[in-house]
């Protein structure tokens, strides 16, 4: 038996929980400050972070920068600083280069007259807060959440907040699509469970060969559809029901309408096997004791169906809430969800630690509606029979 | 259990298919790889760099493209996973990756003549620019009859109505949100490296918020504008006149009214194993022949100034160098020290902006 299940389980260790532990450690890992900065960090714990540190500090911080000279960790730490404030990069690596230590007199003046920011407390007390090997700085940004010059937990300025309501845009779009997903699914899946296995089949073909064609194709082809000068527009257009062609894609309707049709078979077809279980007897049984269509659909088809609702709906909105080929393609800059940021934190801006919070967050608030969900409508009825 | 030979043998077998993705590729070495900016602008390339050097040394080479991230060169150095040998690429990438060493430097004095590259720039340690090119205005001339003149035009969606096209980074689209503004092109940089520059930036952008539609790649842009999904947008003449030569198409630039111009670099990849071979290449691209011949393909400038004298003047008309008074350069020390220091945390606030 072990024998069996050995590979899967050295490849589960491997490619999944390794790589998972590893990003959500991302996410709070700040080995670069204390590591590239060994005695400013040791010198500023000493500091209560009102003003200005002790000419100690300043020393401490030439030695380091100094040891840094020229190495390409000098741009690297000042990398890392400049995710918590902006232009910290050009203050590490100009101070850096330039940095005298044979040079008589006063450290403090030295760095100070090099960059005159080394007189203003923002950029030691951030230094300070990120003296740790741990950091809350990645969680609490994708919180919009922020430490005030006091160090006390505030909210960041309207403007520049964006996380927050990502996550709110994240799951309103999931929410949307999976209901959607329901109303368009749950008939089709009723049809083929009602129909001969003949047609059944044919029917499930219907449904089985979008879902195996590559997500990218559908995405693109729904450009193709919808585009001002597209199929569905110039037709509109050509009937004269329209002067000019409408937006239907790069916008919040183009996501729905791909995002519900490349996820509609994951609705149908859980649905479609609980369904095809359900005795038709049962119905036949309701009507004859007297109750009318809907009554009997609602007390006895409902609850029946639900396992396949559940799951059904639990999928679609799990994937949904990952998607980011589909809204990076046929959505507009407002309608792109959390994946969007990850991949732009991943590929672009080489921001880990936001990139593996981000996730964390979207990995904790999956967790907590599976729970609730558990809570309500029972763990194991979450498995397709 | 754990003794029985099945166990073993599943392990095994486990373990080299795993060990099978790892192995070495048995011809690697004579693969040389370009990552390059894709569209008709790797097309010409192919045509007159790849294509010609791969024949004279019976090498393969490889391209893929990207859009400019330094974070796929930052990647690749970083993991020691090396997929490049050299890569096309910004000012602004050639000096941020020369700083992080992702990028190998050459003492290129060694290798050609740094005088030839002065009007454009000149050759750093780690980059040798190989074509100028001009980011502009850009309409098709099919569908918009009385052309936009200047950037507040682009702006001005009441006279011609329609999406606008405009790059997604903060680089040059700030500049050109600046001049719609009304700042001279060549004033651009100062004013946004000015306290409060950024901010203007954003709040032009904000007012054409709604009819901007973000393009991330060139090939993008001219799609945009062939297709008619959008009346304008900001687009690369190299690219336009491209386009317009093999899609037949009409489209327009107006460089008068203001553009961000600037050289495209050959870089190479630290740690490439093919590091002398793409010397010789970057020496191959950037000689007077091959760059005249890549401008009758594609129409950007030479980088080599010794091109010139082998263009015809019919040839050298195809060029942007008649508005050059009208250009904000993304050359210089005020240019390259601004989006150096800035430019992570500026991209950053950019994305934001787009998304609210």
């Amino acid at each position: 038996m072990l024998a069996l299940v050995a590979p899967s389980i050295v490849f589960l260790a491997l490619f999944f929980v390794a790589p998972l532990g590893f990003f959500l450690f991302r996410s709070v890992d700040n080995s670069e400050v204390p590591g590239w900065l060994p005695r400013t960090v040791v010198a500023l714990a000493q500091w209560n972070g009102v003003g200005l540190p002790e000419d100690a500090a300043y020393r401490a911080l030439a030695e380091d920068l100094a040891a840094l000279s020229g190495s390409t960790a000098l741009p690297l730490l000042g990398r890392r600083l400049n995710h918590n404030v902006p232009g910290f990069r050009g203050l590490i690596t100009g101070t850096g280069n330039r940095v005298d230590l044979r040079q008589a007199g006063s450290m403090r003046e030295q760095l100070v007259s090099l960059d005159p920011r080394w007189g203003e407390s923002t950029y030691w007390q951030t230094i300070r807060r990120e003296r740790h090997a741990l950091t809350p700085f990645y969680l609490l940004t994708a919180l919009d959440l922020r430490h005030g010059a006091g160090g006390e937990l505030e909210r960041v300025p309207g403007d520049s907040a964006i996380f927050l309501g990502l996550l709110g845009r994240t799951l309103t779009i999931s929410v949307v699509v999976t209901l959607l997903c329901v109303l368009l699914g749950f008939p089709v899946a009723a049809t083929m469970a009602g129909s001969s296995p003949a047609r059944a089949n044919a029917l499930l073909i219907l449904v089985l060969i979008p879902f195996w064609t590559s997500l990218l194709v559908r995405s693109t082809a729904w450009v193709i559809l919808l585009q001002n000068q597209g199929v569905v527009n110039q037709a509109l257009v050509g009937l004269g029901l329209i002067d000019r062609p409408v937006p239907l894609i790069f916008n919040r309707l183009g996501l729905y309408i791909a995002m519900v049709h490349v996820l509609l078979p994951f609705m149908v077809l859980p649905l479609y096997s609980v369904l095809k279980g359900i005795p038709p007897e049962l119905m036949r049984a309701a009507s004859s004791l007297g109750a009318p269509p809907w009554t009997a659909f609602r007390l006895v088809y409902v609850p029946q169906a639900l396992p396949g609702l559940v799951a059904g709906a639990s999928l679609v909105f799990v994937l949904a809430l990952g998607y980011y080929v589909t809204p990076a393609l046929v959505g507009g800059p407002g309608d792109q969800m959390i994946g969007y940021f990850i991949a732009y934190f991943t590929n672009t801006a080489v921001n880990w630690g936001m990139a593996s919070a981000l996730g964390t967050i979207l990995l904790v608030v999956v967790s907590l509606i599976y729970l609730a969900l558990g809570r309500v409508v029972g763990l194991d009825r979450l498995a397709v029979r | 259990m754990l003794k029985t030979p099945r166990f073993w043998i599943a392990l095994a077998a486990t373990l080299t298919v795993l060990g099978g993705v790892a192995l070495p590729d048995a011809d690697a070495q004579t693969k040389f790889t370009v990552g390059n900016a894709g569209g008709s602008s790797a097309d010409a390339e192919r045509k007159v760099f790849y294509g010609p050097f791969a024949n004279a040394n019976k090498i393969q080479i490889q391209e893929e493209s990207f859009n400019q991230e330094l974070a796929k060169i930052r990647s690749q150095v970083e993991t020691g996973n090396l997929i490049w040998d050299i890569v096309t690429t910004t000012a602004i990438n050639v000096a941020t990756g020369c700083e992080e060493g992702l990028l190998e430097k050459v003492d290129w004095s060694k290798y050609l003549d740094p005088r030839l590259f002065r009007e454009v720039g000149g050759v750093s340690e780690c980059g040798v620019p190989y074509l100028f090119v001009s980011g502009g205005l850009a309409y098709d001339g099919n569908r918009i009859k009385e052309g936009p003149k200047t950037w507040a035009d682009f702006w001005n969606v009441t006279r011609w109505p329609g999406k606008r096209g405009l790059l997604y980074r903060a680089e040059q689209t700030f500049e050109v949100a600046l001049m719609a503004d009304g700042v001279p092109p060549a004033k651009a940089m100062e004013v946004l490296s000015a306290p409060g520059g950024v901010e203007r930036a954003l709040k032009k952008l904000d007012e054409l918020k709604p009819h901007i539609h973000w393009w991330k790649n060139g090939a993008e842009s001219i799609t945009l504008l062939a297709s008619g999904e959008v009346a304008m947008s900001y687009a690369w003449n190299g690219r336009v006149a491209s386009a317009n030569k093999t899609n037949n198409l009409n489209l327009k630039m107006e460089l008068g009214a203001g553009h961000v111009s600037g050289c495209q670099y050959w870089a190479i990849m630290k740690g490439s194993k093919n590091k002398d071979l793409a010397i010789k290449f970057i020496q191959y691209a950037v000689a007077a022949q091959s760059q005249a011949d890549f401008v009758r393909v594609i129409s950007y400038g030479p980088a080599n100034r010794d091109a010139y004298g082998l263009l015809t003047d019919a040839e050298k008309a195809t060029l942007p160098g008649q508005h050059m008074d009208k250009a904000s350069l993304q050359l210089g020390k005020l240019y390259l020290g601004f989006w150096l220091a800035n430019g992570d945390s500026l991209l950053q606030r950019f994305v934001k902006f787009a998304a609210q």
